[in-house]
């Protein structure tokens, strides 16, 4: 469980991230989900460079097969990470989506 | 440097639900005590390295558990670092010797993973990478399948290349009775086993084990112990997407070549060495890391078998490895220096290479945020 006071103190880190462009530079398919992630699996997981050659490690979504590859074009967008807590807070954070690039 | 390993015990690894951390540690204790003829009272200090016991069991504040449970008087201290926990409790042992405010000390390596969940397990030691990885639903397996992810594309190794890695430590493991898998497997074996995060498979990746290990330093050398050349750890970010390199665990270099310098050697010396091969793409990495091979020749190399026991490399993983021998997190790093140390003394069986006078460890913490390296050199006449 997160809590809900770490989640509100990096919100501001989340909201800096939305919408940047990336590259993906290596992937993998997460088949043996940990257990918060259960719900999803299997899903991927890219490690995306961006512009400013920072690199973010994001779970990828709507995602074609043609997307898993490295060089694939992505945009950093919020979504829901788990189900809520049992102090009802939701986390989101930040994920990968693929896109035709600019 | 003036520090000698004078015992050295391993406990059997495997899933051994009848035996608590408190027996592991006894026997490994126990047993290291008696190869070095010391007794409890002759120990000055305890090196527990440890990574789950709280986050799993509950149980914090090893030092003064194991120094109970021991029965032994002076310092006592958990050291932890992630799966380098048993490298960094070794260190930390040599470094008491060497300050000399310690004379003798024991390090200990113990884990007990099996009785819990493989999910919970999962969770647990995805406390050694960053908030961020965790969050993006990354396993260990994952961290390391982009690795081997990257290195595929930039050099052209093949999952069979890895797997060739898994059929090395098996075919170690087949002779070495404490191994947790002692059954040998084929390439085609890895390449048939369940995906766990592409390209890794069940078999590209070590189990979830129980298991102790423990060592003897001490300040005065003895021709029964073995030297210690060198000690070094070095360290590099938590997190896998901050690294310089996804070809390469930085930190690995960094300690090798720190390491070499104190030692006054280099690779071509070493005749023996236990690495960190979590997953099979971790042993490819640490053979160029360590200086063995040029960057992107390992993985051709080691399915050529140049580092199997009777090739023409150096001898690498010995005791079967992190991924046969097992690896119950804390106990690893020092279960690679009681391997070194029976191969330089001669008590390796029939893993025994052949005139073994230089042996290296290398004991990395997550995906290579920390890297303890150990060289330790057998015993010289004349020596005092």
């Amino acid at each position: 469980m997160i809590s809900p006071v770490k989640i509100w103190r990096n919100q501001s880190s989340i909201t800096s991230y939305r919408g940047r462009h990336g590259v993906v530079e290596s992937w993998t398919m997460i088949r043996v989900p940990l257990g918060t992630y259960a719900h999803l699996a299997p899903y991927p997981v890219v490690l995306v460079k961006f512009e400013d050659g920072t690199r973010k490690s994001l779970q990828l979504v709507d995602w074609k097969k043609e997307d898993l590859k490295i060089g694939t074009r992505i945009q950093v967008v919020i979504r829901r990470i788990t189900e809520s807590n049992d102090e009802g807070v939701i986390p989101y954070g930040l994920k990968a989506k693929p896109c035709d690039g600019k | 440097m003036k520090s000698f390993v004078i015992g050295a015990k391993t406990t059997k690894f495997g899933e051994l639900w009848s035996t608590s951390p408190r027996t592991l540690a006894k026997q490994a204790v126990q047993g290291a005590l008696k190869d070095a003829g010391l007794k409890k009272s002759g120990v000055h200090a305890i090196y527990v390295g440890n990574m789950l016991s709280g986050m799993l069991g509950g149980q914090e504040h090893l030092g003064a558990f194991f120094a109970d449970e021991l029965n032994i008087a002076g310092a006592a201290t958990k050291i932890e670092g992630a799966c380098a926990s048993g490298g960094l409790a070794v260190h930390q042992g040599v470094v008491a010797v060497e300050s000399g405010l310690y004379d003798t000390v024991v390090v200990l390596g113990v884990e007990k993973m099996t009785d819990h969940k493989p999910e919970a397990v999962a969770l647990a030691l995805m406390g050694a990478g960053s908030d961020q990885e965790r969050l993006s639903g990354a396993t260990f397996p994952g961290l390391y399948a982009m690795l081997a992810r990257a290195y595929m594309e930039t050099y052209g190794a093949t999952e069979e290349d890895f797997a060739a890695v898994s059929v090395k430590n098996h075919f170690h493991a087949s002779m070495n009775p404490l191994a947790q898998f002692r059954r040998e497997i084929t390439v085609q074996d890895v390449l048939r086993s369940a995906k766990i995060a592409d390209p890794l498979k069940l078999l590209d990746c070590s189990p979830i084990s129980d298991g102790a290990s423990a060592v003897v330093i001490t300040s005065k050398a003895s021709p029964a112990g073995v030297r210690i050349a060198a000690s070094v750890v070095a360290t590099d970010t938590l997190a896998l997407c901050d690294r310089g390199s996804l070809t390469s665990l930085q930190a690995t270099k960094d300690a090798s070549s720190r390491a070499y310098e104190q030692a006054g050697c280099g690779p071509s010396d070493v005749d023996v060495c236990e690495v960190h091969d979590c997953f099979s793409i971790a042993e490819v990495l640490a053979m160029e890391d360590l200086g063995f091979y040029k960057k992107g020749t390992a993985a051709k190399a080691i399915a050529r078998q140049e580092t199997r026991l009777g090739g023409s490399g150096v001898l690498v993983n010995s005791s079967g490895g992190l991924k046969a021998c097992g690896h119950p997190v804390g106990a690893t790093g020092v279960k690679q220096v009681v391997e070194v140390v029976d191969q330089l003394l001669g008590r390796a069986g029939s893993r025994q290479q052949t005139n073994a006078h230089i042996g290296l460890t290398h004991n990395v913490g997550g995906s290579g945020a920390t890297a303890v390296v150990h060289v330790f050199e057998r015993y010289q006449k004349g020596e005092s």
